[in-house]
């Protein structure tokens, strides 16, 4: 036997109260991990969701709607632009990709994200990659003639049930215009696992109003330059034309991360105070447990125990409590982040709960020794027991 | 005479310290020598300091003045982490109350005594307390938790325990005062014949007319405790 054994016997000899410990610690630290985890889940979203692209050009109005809008389908579409700024913007000698995007409706919730085959491509610049788990991309159709063709995000494919080959619209009036499902793509974790991809003339034919219209409607054009350099002359030129604005998705995320900063230090408060709860918790739990046994420690001491072998006893006691309360609640908080994921995720904010880090690390670290640190006043208790005046008999 | 001496005491004295620079002087003794292998039986009123001689011969209470040596050692000339040690390799004691650690069962008890001495490899403590445990009669109860065993039992555990590193001196406080007379007695009669077997020194406090009549020597506190003896004549 060791001092550990002595000090788990004991944790096991009141099996209720360790048990008891040890959850409220792994309740704090799950809270703690869950948090950090799902924010950083979130701060991934938006980067791998808004980093392939420099520039995002749409109708004049708030940068933020126009990014949540049409990057992360969180907000309401921006007013259209015209096609022509996709087309012109195309034969700019400075963009080396443009992407048309319009933003329509949705189906059963499901945003309907109008582009063409540009999007899925893939780049060496680009984070994001495109797969299908069945079927194919759909055909770049000419406006005079849709094919009403759909490709789903894996999240939209999941939701509704519809599989290659199926037809669905939304709503009585749009029965005349069903679109057929030719694709379905591997999920990306980002908003695109939510969308229902279909072609402009698809969506423009869908569209009672852009059908009569001459110059077809867009949302917006996503932008990448041939150099970085010519950057800042797109983004003021189309920020000075009279119908669009150009936005850079880095500086609207900046905004957003700063907006969620606040939040954070709410939360940041919120689980210090939690930490600190749980901290007094593991002290009385162990000052009780010392104070309690009082005279098994004198016994020891009288057996011959040492100060710094009883003192270690609690020490371990309380480092156990600790390590099993920091472990379990490490677990906990990727299994809340992976469950929260599963419901966030559907609006493809989240990538990677289950990745452990550094942080994690840190954390145990921390919550080993802030639980050690909370056994220390009871140690140092068992440490100065008194032996003969602890080994008075009972009467 | 101090090299034959399993104890020997020298103009002890015990005071507790009270209020404003005041002390009660619980012992006052100018000679104890234990021989080795003796058992001697301490008897007292209660208040008589009988403990307090126990503690301190155990070296877990220091002496006011006086020198107290077992087996030769100076025991409060040692440091406290090798009176410690000193303590878990050569005195065993038995208490009043068991005082057994209720979180470890039987066998674990005696090993925890082993844990804090040098004496018994550690590859060897499970057998030996398995040994101990059997030889006091409870074989089949090695596993028992302390709350699971009868209060005979118990007190067979602790005797167990205070002989698990062969210390040459075994203490008793009273250690058949919790039980009734006839467990009291099988006990007691275990515990001599151990002791008589393993040539222990054995200093046991008890009124118990059984341990009176199996001892080498009687000691009355009142003949060898002199604030004792001036509180009865005052």
């Amino acid at each position: 036997m060791t001092i550990f054994t002595v000090a788990v016997k004991y944790l096991r000899g009141r099996l209720v109260a360790s048990t008891l410990t040890a959850v409220s610690i792994a309740l704090g630290v799950s809270l703690v991990v869950a948090s950090v985890v799902l924010g950083r889940g979130i701060r991934d979203g938006f980067i791998a969701g808004a980093t392939d692209y420099n520039l995002v050009v749409g109708a004049k109005g708030s940068p933020t709607q126009l990014v949540l809008g049409v990057i992360f389908r969180m907000d309401l579409a921006t007013p259209n632009i015209e096609y022509t700024t996709y087309r012109d913007l195309l034969q700019d000698p400075r963009v080396e990709t443009a992407v048309p995007i319009g933003v329509g409706d949705a189906f059963r919730g499901f945003r309907y994200v109008a582009t063409n085959n540009a999007y899925f491509a893939a780049s060496p610049w680009r984070h994001k990659t495109f797969a299908l788990a069945a079927g194919k991309f759909f055909t770049d159709d000419q406006p005079s003639k849709p094919a009403y063709e759909a490709v789903l995000g894996a999240e939209a494919a999941r939701s509704t049930g519809l599989q290659t080959g199926d037809r669905f619209y939304e709503g009585e009036e749009m029965a005349e215009y069903p679109l057929t499902v030719v694709g379905i793509l591997r999920p990306t974790h980002t908003a695109d696992d939510r969308a229902i991809f279909l072609s402009l003339p698809s969506y423009w034919g869908m569209n009672e109003v852009a059908r009569g219209m001459a110059v077809k409607p867009l949302t917006a054009v996503l932008i990448r330059p041939k150099r970085m350099s010519d950057l800042p002359s797109l983004n003021r030129e189309l920020n000075v034309a009279a119908d669009t604005q150009a936005v850079l998705p880095s500086a609207v995320l900046l905004t957003i991360f700063n907006m969620m900063a606040v939040a954070e230090n709410v939360l940041k408060m919120i689980l210090a105070i939690v930490g600190l709860i749980v901290l007094l918790y593991v002290f009385v739990a162990m000052y009780s447990a010392t104070m309690e046994r009082r005279r098994e420690i004198a016994t020891m001491r009288a057996l011959g125990a040492r100060r710094a072998t009883v003192f270690g006893i609690i020490l371990a006691e309380s480092a156990g409590l600790a390590t099993v309360g920091g472990v379990a609640g490490l677990l906990a908080g990727h299994a809340i982040a992976y469950l929260a994921g599963l419901v966030l995720g559907q609006s493809g904010l989240v990538t990677n709960p289950l990745r452990f880090n550094l942080f994690e690390l840190a954390v145990l670290v921390s919550v080993i020794l802030l639980g050690t640190f909370a056994g220390l006043l009871p140690a140092v208790l068992a440490y100065r027991t008194e032996v003969a005046e602890n080994l008075a008999p009972l009467s | 005479m101090s090299e034959q001496s399993a104890v020997l005491l020298h103009q002890v004295k015990k005071a507790f310290p009270l209020h404003a620079g005041r002390a009660l002087e619980v012992l006052d003794l100018d000679h104890l020598a234990l021989s080795v292998g003796s058992c001697t039986v301490l008897r007292g009123r209660s208040g008589s300091g009988k403990t307090t001689l126990l503690n301190l011969i155990a070296g877990v209470t220091a002496p006011s003045a006086g020198t107290i040596r077992v087996g030769g050692t100076d025991v409060f000339a040692l440091s406290e982490a090798r009176r410690d040690r000193f303590r878990a390799e050569n005195v065993g004691y038995v208490f009043q109350t068991f005082n057994l650690v209720a979180a470890l069962s039987a066998i674990e008890n005696v090993i925890l005594a082993m844990m804090f001495a040098d004496v018994v490899p550690q590859r060897e403590q499970r057998r030996r307390a398995g040994e101990l445990l059997t030889r006091l009669g409870l074989s089949e109860r090695v596993a028992h938790k302390p709350a699971q065993l009868s209060r005979g039992e118990q007190q067979r555990v602790a005797i167990a325990r205070a002989l698990a590193n062969s210390p040459q001196l075994v203490l008793a406080d009273e250690p058949c005062a919790s039980l009734d007379a006839r467990t009291a007695n099988e006990v007691l009669a275990i515990f001599l014949a151990v002791c008589r077997q393993e040539k222990k020194t054995l200093l046991l406090v008890s009124h118990d007319e059984a341990a009176l009549a199996g001892a080498d020597r009687v000691i009355d506190m009142t003949d060898l405790n002199r604030t004792e003896a001036d509180r009865w004549s005052a």
